[in-house]
């Protein structure tokens, strides 16, 4: 047997990238055939531990443990020699090739130089009945579900003999069948003898599978806990480096009149042929905030683009302030008063390349505050204008309103979006994850304003996926499921199971 | 807030001049090393006639090849901006040559068949080069079709109609279209007394500061306007020029139609001077449009550095002639172009290495700094 | 009609070669624009070797260094655009485009200054003539002149579509054009796979350069390049939606046009016609056009064709 416990050691990893201390002197070791959780928050540096272990990174210092031999990792191939395998956060797959294909590129089996597909067949299937994988192999990869393209990726570490494996965030994109499925397949390879490294801030998970944890904080190691000598407050405690304060303050809602109003709104779907939205209607008051909950997926990102104009509606109606915006020109909504802070702040919310104050004034440019009638940019007056919303709103920033904002950081380019679309005093406010990526301290911050804008008046759809911020902030929620809104829950009378059990669409309301 | 002044070496355009610089310096010295291959002993000699160019001389003849020069770089600074401007909403504009010869056809047939003045030539030919830009423009937004390969092809077909179209106004016996001076010198340009400072060579007319003039005009749109302002921002992130309201697909039609207007009107700035005319039997794409590329990338995609750059490309190729045809060829200038513009694709890793020096450079800086903090910090 | 056949098939070849090039180059992530570039160098070479190896060399020896050396120098030749595109990260229009100039003035320049060492200065064109080698090529069956390139294409044709759909080389090659990153996290060296498909474009464009020059006249004037046969190379490559097979049927139909536009006269009824021959050069172009219009909304292009690949990007 081996002599020592642990088939993978770091020992005091310290990764550096210019600018920041991704891992400062971190230390894991995981034994024989543990489910060992690494927790952390975003950009605590989960991710790039990870990634020098599977040899995309090279730390600068630190020393890698294979059962007690110190090995070098220089790259995938050689985390691949070691047995290591890595299922990635963002799927690392070819999405026009078969899940065959995808299982053995790389490490294909050749005569000749010809592929032997029919061999690796028969071995990826055995590997998935043993298993409980359910693919089929020539189904292409764009075509399935998430959860099948998860299990091909599993399957392949396991093509690859893997003993070592290490999942980065596997349940961010499942539903909580799937997660559930996930956990206990988790737990058949740790049973066969793999050892399992399991990347995640979900702290019921941990509490489900794993048997160790280590918590990492911004780069730095907090430590190693055994998980059932530990509860969910202690971990979070550790993760984040205080008592986190959940309930966010504040009185009930008063809501007044109907700011926007969705009718039947159907959404067509990118694939499939289902639609990504089937007729829902809801409204939403001044003075309230509606939350949008559900899995991933499951429609939201979509209602909100018919809502903001950002795609074509297929049908049904969306009244905003007693008008109809149906087909209604994005610009046009957005002067009407509608203000959006986006799920994707680098696709839809800033010109990265564009400077902070020339995105200050994103929605506003053309108004007479800051063009002349014959097309000239007032560039004084923009300037202005944002060095007033930057104190406002605390932005921070290299150089102020001329950094460019690819340099600034993840919090502060969202208080950059946030501090935008509340200055342009909308009527309602659409905020689609506006905490998504955020380090704690800023999450609070805009939970609070998000609730300011409630009580001054604003009406408020939030759009979330994580349960605690739907169930603190919100006044009513909405759950949707599969393109369909299957409950409405108040969240003072409700608990998070309930919750939970709509998201699942295990409940439905008109079932009930 | 106060200002600092930057470092020469830390700004943009410092870089990328001193980038441009080194790229024409490479150009050179490759072309230089292919004349001593060639034949060794007259190298130096050539190399000096391509840089000294028209300057080489005697004073009257060289105001005569002054006037000539900037003629023609007229149009290659027409066609850089053309790229340029097209580039700034993220279009890359290959069909600038195409459009070079949709320019170049509206204007010559507009003054051969319809005997018109040149205003109306110059705006025909100006017309159907933008509808040229406009239909790659209107590919991308409503197909999705790539530019490049949307203008690749649209260069070709355009190179042939154009040989179809201007055959109805060749002369009889030669492949070339009919001389203005004779046919219809209305439709010359205007050269309002120009052309007395450069020793009376009739081709300089009135095209030469107008394209100048553009450039200008070009590089306040782009910096001090709403519309540079929205063309931009669809450049640099066409979602969120799409999030913000912005009508982004028509933003693009209209860039790629004022991309491709530039470029005809540089064809009918040359075309109508009579100094060049088209021959109907040409069977590839004219080269003045892919120049129009290098100009616009040495001259570090801005209005004014494609002013130098077109000039210096057009100085070059002049001089390209003046080499000893014995001996050499005068396609080496268009070599030592095609060289800078190989080069000019390396801008990038040029300026990233002067940045990543300073950055390293600020690190240490910054790392002393924090040493020195912690080190007070200490209990 | 068997002039028709003929040209219809050499047009073919070349086309077919050339955007096989192109195939390979796209399926492994770089957009090689500089395909017409790479014809006229690897034409230089072949027409060197056309001209100076003497007859007595026999056929094959003639068939085999000509094509050896349109390839090598197509290949070397394509080196302009891997060092610049995959190593340093240039913008891969650019670097197309200035391969393009380059090629001609290149050529031109060089055979010009041969040209003019040889004859002393009397002869400072930029031809090359080889007219009797040219022979060599052809076997005539009948009154269709078979020529062995014909063959080289058509053999190229089966390797290109069994490499790229059967063998690892292919499966990890076109990995690399849809999805680098996942790629390089299965181990497999985007950079040297992407360096293998562009060398292998510059191989199959050299050699479509030789067959060009070589299909209709004896004397190639390099001034001229290839008068667009790259561009529309890369008209039958998307025409043939990246795929072998269709690449083929693709360069078939744009070599008939392509032929008709040289022959046409030649036919009665097509003079009856009156179409101007230069429509039939410019349908492929529009052809490809309309095609792409139908078809670019979800377009069969490698989706990492013509993006940088960077290590840390993810």
């Amino acid at each position: 047997m081996n002599s020592t416990p642990y088939a993978i050691e770091m020992l005091n990893i310290t990764k550096r990238f210019p600018g920041i201390v991704a891992n400062d002197n971190v230390t894991i070791q995981l034994k024989h055939g543990e489910i060992h959780a690494l927790l952390g928050e975003n950009g605590a540096g989960k991710s790039t531990l990870m990634s020098v272990l599977f040899g995309m990174y090279q730390a600068e210092e630190g020393v890698i443990k294979k059962n007690g031999e110190v090995v070098k990792i220089n790259s995938p191939n050689d985390a691949n020699d070691l047995g290591i395998g890595m299922v990635h956060q963002h799927f690392k797959m070819v999405e026009c090739f078969s899940v065959l294909d995808n299982i053995i590129l790389g490490v294909e089996d050749t005569k000749y130089g010809f592929l032997q597909r029919d061999k690796a067949r028969e071995k990826v299937m055995a590997l998935s009945e043993r298993y409980g994988l359910k693919v089929d192999p020539d189904a292409i990869i764009e075509d399935i579900s998430v959860g099948m393209q998860q299990r091909t990726e599993i399957l392949k570490m396991l093509y690859r003999d893997n003993e070592i494996l290490i999942f980065d965030e596997p349940t961010a994109v499942l539903t909580p069948q799937e997660i559930e499925e996930l956990l206990q397949i988790m737990r058949n390879l740790a049973a066969e003898g793999k050892s399992i490294l399991f990347i995640t801030h979900k702290l019921n998970e941990i509490m489900a599978v794993a048997d160790r944890c280590s918590v990492l904080r911004k780069g730095k190691y907090m430590g190693t806990v055994d998980v059932k000598d530990c509860d969910r407050a202690q971990l979070s405690r550790m993760m984040v480096g205080r008592d986190v304060e959940f309930a966010v303050q504040k009185d009930p809602a008063k809501p007044t009149d109907v700011v926007l109003e969705v009718k039947d709104l159907c959404m067509a779907s990118k694939r499939g042929k289902r639609n990504s939205v089937n007729g829902v209607s809801f409204q939403v008051r001044a003075g309230e905030i509606v939350c949008i909950a559900g899995i991933e997926g499951n429609g939201q990102s979509e209602l909100v683009y018919g809502i903001t104009g950002l795609e074509d509606v297929l049908s049904g109606s969306v009244t905003f302030c007693g008008q109809d915006i149906t087909n209604a020109p994005i610009r046009k909504r957005s002067l009407m008063g509608m203000s959006h802070i986006p799920e994707d702040r680098h696709k839809h919310g800033l010109v990265l390349d564009y400077t902070l104050e020339d995105n200050m004034v994103l929605q506003r440019y053309f108004e007479p505050e800051f063009t002349t009638k014959s097309g000239i940019l007032r560039r004084g007056n923009i300037r202005t204008y944002a060095e007033q919303l930057i104190e406002q709103f605390d932005v921070r920033s290299g150089q102020g309103p001329i950094t460019m904002t690819r340099s600034m950081s993840g919090g502060n380019q969202q208080r950059a979006i946030i501090s935008r679309e509340i200055g342009r005093d909308p009527k309602l406010l659409i905020a689609v994850q506006p905490t998504r990526g955020i380090d704690v301290g800023a999450i609070e911050y805009i939970h609070k304003q998000i609730v300011a804008q409630r009580d001054a008046g604003k009406a408020v759809l939030l759009v979330s996926l994580e349960l605690d911020e739907v169930m603190t902030v919100s006044d009513r929620i909405l759950v949707m499921y599969e393109g369909e809104i299957v409950g409405e829950l108040d969240p003072k009378t409700s608990t998070v199971e309930e919750l939970g059990l709509y998201m699942a669409g295990a409940k439905k309301e008109g079932a009930q | 807030m106060k200002k600092e002044k930057t470092p020469l070496i830390r700004q943009d355009g410092f870089q990328t001049l001193l980038s441009s610089l080194v790229c024409v310096l490479g150009g050179l010295i490759i072309g230089y090393i292919v004349l001593l291959l060639i034949e060794p002993s007259g190298a130096f000699g050539a190399i000096t006639a391509i840089m000294k160019s028209f300057f080489r001389y005697p004073g009257k003849m060289m105001l005569k090849y002054f006037g000539q020069t900037l003629v023609r770089t007229v149009p290659l600074l027409m066609c850089s901006l053309s790229v340029l401007f097209a580039y700034k909403v993220g279009m890359f504009n290959i069909g600038v040559a195409g459009q070079y010869v949709a320019g170049a056809c509206g204007c010559l047939y507009a003054a051969l068949a319809w005997k018109l003045p040149w205003l109306p030539c110059l705006l025909i030919g100006m017309v159907a080069a933008g509808l040229l830009g406009a239909i790659s423009g209107l590919l991308k937004t409503k197909c999705n079709v790539n530019v490049v390969i949307s203008g690749i092809m649209l260069n070709w077909i355009t190179l042939y109609l154009t040989n179809l179209i201007l055959g109805k106004v060749k002369s009889p016996n030669s492949p070339y279209t009919l001389e203005l001076r004779g046919n219809n010198p209305g439709a010359l340009l205007p050269r309002m007394g120009l052309d007395k400072l450069f020793n009376n060579e009739k081709s300089v007319t009135i095209a030469i500061p107008l394209a100048v003039i553009i450039a200008v005009a070009i590089w306040f749109v782009l910096n001090k306007t709403k519309f540079g302002y929205e063309l931009k921002a669809t450049g640099h992130n066409y979602h969120a020029a799409r999030y913000a309201g912005m009508k982004e697909n028509w933003n693009i039609i209209v860039t790629m139609f004022i991309a491709g207007a530039l470029a005809g009107l540089g064809a009918g700035m040359l075309f109508l001077t009579g100094i060049e005319n088209w021959e109907t039997t040409t069977s590839s794409v004219p080269a003045m449009g892919f120049n129009g590329i290098a100009v616009a990338f040495l001259g570090g995609l801005s209005p004014i550095g494609s002013i130098l750059s077109s000039f210096f490309i057009q100085y070059i190729t002049f001089g390209g002639g003046n080499v000893d045809l014995q001996v050499y060829s005068s396609q080496i200038s268009s070599l030592i172009s095609s060289l800078i513009i190989y080069l000019c694709a390396f801008v990038g890793f040029f300026k990233f290495f002067i940045q990543g020096r300073i950055r390293k450079k600020d690190e240490k800086l910054a790392a002393g700094a924090a040493e020195k903090r912690e080190g007070g910090d200490a209990k | 009609m068997i002039l028709l056949l003929q040209y219809t098939i050499i047009f073919a070849s070349v086309l077919m070669l050339v955007a096989l090039g192109g195939c390979f180059s796209e399926r492994s992530g770089v957009i090689n624009i500089g395909l017409e570039g790479t014809m006229v160098i690897g034409a230089l070479g072949g027409a060197l070797v056309m001209k100076y190896l003497p007859v007595s060399a026999g056929a094959f020896a003639m068939v085999a260094l000509t094509v050896l050396a349109s390839a090598l120098l197509g290949m070397l030749f394509s080196l302009f655009l891997a060092v610049a595109a995959i190593s340093f990260k240039a913008d891969q229009t650019i670097i197309g485009t200035a391969m393009n100039m380059l090629a001609t003035a290149g050529a031109t320049v060089a055979v010009k200054a041969m040209n003019t060492i040889a004859s002393g200065g009397n002869d400072v064109s930029s031809d090359i003539a080889y007219t009797h080698t040219k022979d060599l090529f052809i076997v005539r069956l009948g009154e269709f002149e078979f020529n062995w390139f014909m063959l080289i294409a058509f053999v190229c044709l089966i390797i290109s579509y069994v490499a790229l759909y059967k063998t690892r080389f292919g499966l990890r090659l076109r990995s690399c054009g849809e999805h680098p990153q996942a790629s390089a996290s299965v181990g497999i060296n985007v950079f040297k796979m992407r360096y293998a498909g562009v060398l292998i474009s510059g191989l199959l464009a050299g050699l479509g350069g030789i067959v060009y020059i070589t299909a209709g006249v004896s004397v190639w004037k390099f001034e001229y390049g290839v008068a667009g046969f790259g561009f529309l190379a890369m008209a039958v490559m998307i025409f043939g939606a990246w795929h072998p097979l269709r690449i083929a049927l693709a360069a078939l139909l744009f070599g008939f046009l392509r032929a008709l536009g040289n022959v046409y006269s030649g036919f009665d009824f097509m003079l009856a016609l009156n179409i101007p021959g230069v429509v039939y050069n410019m349908l492929p172009y529009i052809i490809s056009l309309v095609v792409l219009a139908f078809t670019s909304k979800k377009s069969r292009a490698p989706k990492a064709a013509g993006l940088i690949y960077d290590k840390g990007s993810r």
